[in-house]
């Protein structure tokens, strides 16, 4: 698995791009509601997505990813643990 | 069967595969051989594997006419997976081109049994023939027939000697047979490919002069993939037969602009019902009056929410390893229909809905729309298990040669903007083959 901060980061923006969402989030920005405004089938979508680049998904991990922060440390935990 | 192989002229072509050409009279000779040797050894069920097409009918019919129950495998090499077929199903014997030493059971060969024992005039009253389901949903079953049963229309066949049917199915499925019995029953010729892929059968189409096939709508869909990118001409068929599948919309059309001078029909027929007989009129799906049969009729249907049941006496005798099942019982067919005006339309399978969140999504609307935009030679649609909800909507496309992705990624998402947000497919990915299992695509997550 890969999966640098840069790398996730741009995977969502590019995922945000297609969905027609606002791409300029910080590691702060919430996944839904005011923040990104992602609803459960964009969610399930930017998962897919997550894990055909990196082949794991952090929303099947225990503990459900709130920001884009949660994404980029989910990746950064894995490539440490590996 | 050796009724329909004796009652044709023994010098006409029964079966030509590209490297030889089997008359009818060969096809009897070697069938009755071969029965001389069941009879002389007492086998009283067999399994047949891996021969060429004139070798295996002749092995269906010596069997049919030894009274032993035969069975086609599936085309195998792998040891593994013979031993486990022979283990499910209780086969001692396996009749294989080569004799096997590799597996569990004994191995001999077609040629090995023959002898120039007598054989009877006529076919025993009881001849069972074991027919393996095609296992898209998971592993294949034991169909138990009869062939008396699975010749039942043969005698409505009409001679037409001078067709040459594409056997697109392999002789282990039933929709095989069901070509085989026809083209024998009509004196007919067998054109035989292998592998069974649709490249290989444009090609018998083109060399071996083929008149008329049968084929499911995928292997259409992708032979006339093949035909728009080789440019060649389109084989010259009078007979278009599909069935096995739902069909997609815009795909009789298609065939019809392609094969001008052919006639479209459909089956719909199963190994466990048998065949409810043809509609020739060209459009899609199953006219009403089907629904209307009667009590008397060999096979009635009906529509439960939304799922074609039927009830058949002509069918199979019941699943090897289970009890009988009852000739005056309703079943479930597991295929998903709608009346739309006077005619009952396929929507796919029961075992193919997605389910999304709790919302169930049906793949062949989205398969049918994302088949039409430019670019797209094939697409297959099935559900991907997601944690946020259960399922999303999974799509595979194979692109035509040149194609840019990007833009093709796009113009699906434009596609399918107006679908409701549980249909939209989430995933997308570009493959070079699409998932399939008896020339059917596989609807369902295989990884």
């Amino acid at each position: 698995m890969s999966g640098s901060q840069r790398d996730v980061r741009d995977t969502i923006k590019s995922f945000l791009v297609l969905v027609e969402k606002d791409a300029e989030f910080d590691r702060g920005t919430a996944l839904f509601a005011e923040g990104l405004g992602l609803d459960s089938l964009e969610t399930a979508e930017l998962s897919a997505l997550l894990e055909d680049e990196y082949g794991k998904d952090p929303f099947s991990s225990e503990t459900m990813p709130q920001t884009v922060g949660d994404i980029v440390d989910f990746y950064d935990a894995a490539v440490a643990g590996a | 069967m050796i009724e329909l192989l004796r009652r044709a002229d023994p010098a006409r072509p029964a079966v030509v595969e590209d490297d030889r050409t089997t008359t009818y009279g060969e096809l009897t000779e070697l069938a009755e051989s071969v029965a001389a040797g069941m009879l002389e050894r007492d086998i009283t069920r067999v399994a047949s594997l891996d021969h060429d097409a004139a070798t295996t009918i002749a092995v269906m019919a010596a069997a049919a006419l030894a009274g032993v129950e035969s069975c086609q495998y599936p085309p195998t090499d792998d040891p593994a997976e013979i031993d486990a077929l022979t283990a499910r199903f209780d086969h001692d014997l396996v009749i294989c081109r080569e004799p096997l030493q590799t597996i569990r059971a004994s191995a001999t060969t077609a040629l090995a049994l023959r002898s120039a024992g007598s054989v009877p005039a006529e076919p025993p009253e009881a001849r069972p023939l074991l027919v393996l389901t095609t296992g898209t949903t998971g592993t294949p079953r034991g169909v138990r027939q009869d062939w008396h049963r699975v010749l039942r229309g043969a005698t409505r066949i009409k001679p037409a000697p001078d067709e040459r049917w594409l056997l697109a199915y392999g002789l282990h499925q039933f929709a095989g047979l069901q070509i085989l019995v026809h083209v024998m029953a009509a004196g007919a010729t067998l054109v035989s490919a292998v592998p069974r892929r649709p490249r290989e059968g444009l090609a018998a189409m083109r060399r071996h002069g083929v008149t008329h096939a049968s084929a499911t709508p995928t292997y259409w869909r992708f032979l006339l993939a093949e035909m728009r990118t080789d440019g060649e001409a389109a084989p010259q068929l009078r007979q278009v037969t599909l069935g096995g599948e739902a069909i997609p919309g815009p795909l009789l059309g298609q065939l019809r602009d392609t094969f001008p001078m052919a006639h479209v029909s459909q089956v719909y027929a199963a190994s466990e019902f048998g065949s409810s007989g043809s509609m020739r009129d060209g459009r899609n799906g199953l006219s009403l009056d089907v629904l209307s049969r009667g009590d008397s009729a060999d096979i009635a249907m009906k529509i439960v929410d939304g799922e074609l049941w039927v009830r058949s006496r002509v069918g199979m005798l019941g699943y090897y390893g289970e009890p009988p099942v009852d000739p005056d019982a309703w079943r479930p067919t597991g295929d998903l229909v709608e009346i739309v005006d006077d005619r009952i339309i396929f929507r796919g399978r029961t075992s193919e809905i997605i389910n999304v969140g709790g919302v169930k999504v049906h793949p062949l609307p989205i398969e049918e729309r994302v088949g039409a935009v430019p670019g797209v030679d094939m697409a297959r649609v099935f559900g991907r298990p997601n944690a946020m909800t259960g399922s999303i909507v999974a799509i595979e496309i194979v692109a035509a040669p040149g194609s840019d992705t990007d833009a093709l990624t796009t113009a699906i998402r434009t596609a399918c903007a107006d679908l409701p947000a549980a249909a939209r497919p989430r995933s997308i990915r570009f493959v070079d083959t699409v998932s399939m299992a008896g020339n059917k695509i596989v609807r369902r997550d295989t990884e």
